[in-house]
């Protein structure tokens, strides 16, 4: 049985992530609250074997990913679900003009690939391609590659609007 | 919004969210519960309840294969027994397919290639599962009328009425069903295109 108390620490520690990886994936409030519910439950779960190899954070990367693109398909909306609107609108007390820019830019992520929403939501976390490529098993170069083409797309798509 | 514009304004997100800490103990807690429930209710509950009524026809139909005294009847009798046992395991097959990919093992690229693989064969199952589901209608209604009823419908002309009406809305139905899968479909493969990019 793993550790409660640990694992209550490292989440509460880590909760922006969880919410920002359910604002990049799901499309509805409703599927934000069910997607970070499962990604509390998958680590849960895969806790007992995360062997301190890498850093928890990536960890919790792969882990959160992970889960956002295997969840929806499987997934038929459902009820009995933790109540968590004060988890996911935590952004929405910020002015008007704030809160239409951050809707663009979860907007414009939406709008790429499954692959390249992964690799897109990492290097905006900051992470440097070594750390994208080991959260992703891409190579690195394939990395600055496909960040290339993510590049083109976003410009291509504010010329279309 | 470009990407540099995009990093900067992930940045004040992150900053905002961080300074908001919103969990609790007991919100973490009700969610690993709950959720182990839910999942349990959503995927074993309908799975094995549905492979329980099947298996309880074909019970049905082995207990009194010998009411099924013509040919026909009978090849109908082990068609449905057949389908009966068939579609239970292939849906529980794929949807064991699907549920088995170890997310926590495998990296984010690894996870889609066997998600999508995954998600293609689930795709053929159904679609193989709509035929025998199809067949199973059209076998299990003169078995059943024979061994609850002792009719043999096959002498009745209105059963060959019955099917005749119901194929124009099964082929409109298959179309539908068939569009649906194929998005579902193109939509797997181009994923796995992509990671071979």
């Amino acid at each position: 049985m793993p550790d409660k108390k640990e694992f209550i620490e490292i989440i509460k520690a880590n909760e922006g992530l969880i919410y920002k990886v359910t604002k990049v994936y799901a499309q509805s409030r409703e599927d934000g609250q069910d997607l970070y519910q499962e990604i509390v439950y998958q680590l849960w779960r895969s806790f007992p074997f995360f062997r301190n190899e890498s850093k928890i954070s990536t960890w919790m990367y792969r882990i959160a990913l992970n889960t956002s693109i295997t969840y929806f398909q499987k997934e038929k909306r459902k009820s009995n679900q933790v109540p968590l609107d004060v988890l996911i609108d935590r952004m929405d007390t910020k002015d008007e003009l704030s809160n239409q820019r951050i809707e663009t830019l979860y907007a414009s992520i939406r709008m790429l690939n499954t692959v390249e929403k992964g690799i897109i939501f990492l290097y905006l976390e900051g992470k440097s391609y070594e750390e994208i490529a080991a959260i992703t098993g891409f190579t690195v170069t394939n990395i600055g590659t496909r960040l290339g083409r993510i590049k083109q797309k976003l410009k291509a798509n504010i010329k279309n609007e | 919004m470009e990407l540099e514009e995009m990093k900067s304004l992930w940045g004040e997100i992150s900053a905002e969210v961080e300074k908001q800490k919103k969990l609790t103990d007991q919100l973490i807690l009700k969610m690993i519960r709950l959720n182990f429930r839910n999942k349990i209710n959503k995927i074993l509950i309908p799975e094995l309840s549905g492979s329980v009524v099947a298996l309880a026809a074909v019970v049905f139909i082995m207990l009194r294969f010998q009411k099924l005294n013509t040919w026909y009847l009978q090849a109908a009798g082990v068609v449905a027994a057949f389908i009966l046992i068939i579609l239970p395991v292939l849906s529980i097959l794929s949807i064991h397919g699907l549920l088995s990919v170890n997310i926590s093992a495998k990296n984010y690229k690894d996870t889609l290639f066997a998600w999508n693989k995954g998600r293609k064969r689930w795709v053929l199952a159904q679609k193989l599962g709509f035929y025998l589901g199809a067949i199973l209608m059209a076998v299990i209604l003169p078995v059943m009328v024979r061994l609850m009823d002792g009719k043999d419908v096959f002498l009745e002309p209105r059963i060959w009425l019955c099917y005749a009406l119901s194929l124009p809305f099964f082929l409109f139905f298959t179309r539908w069903v068939f569009r649906k899968y194929l998005k579902m479909t193109a939509d797997a493969e181009n994923t796995l295109n992509e990671l071979e990019a």
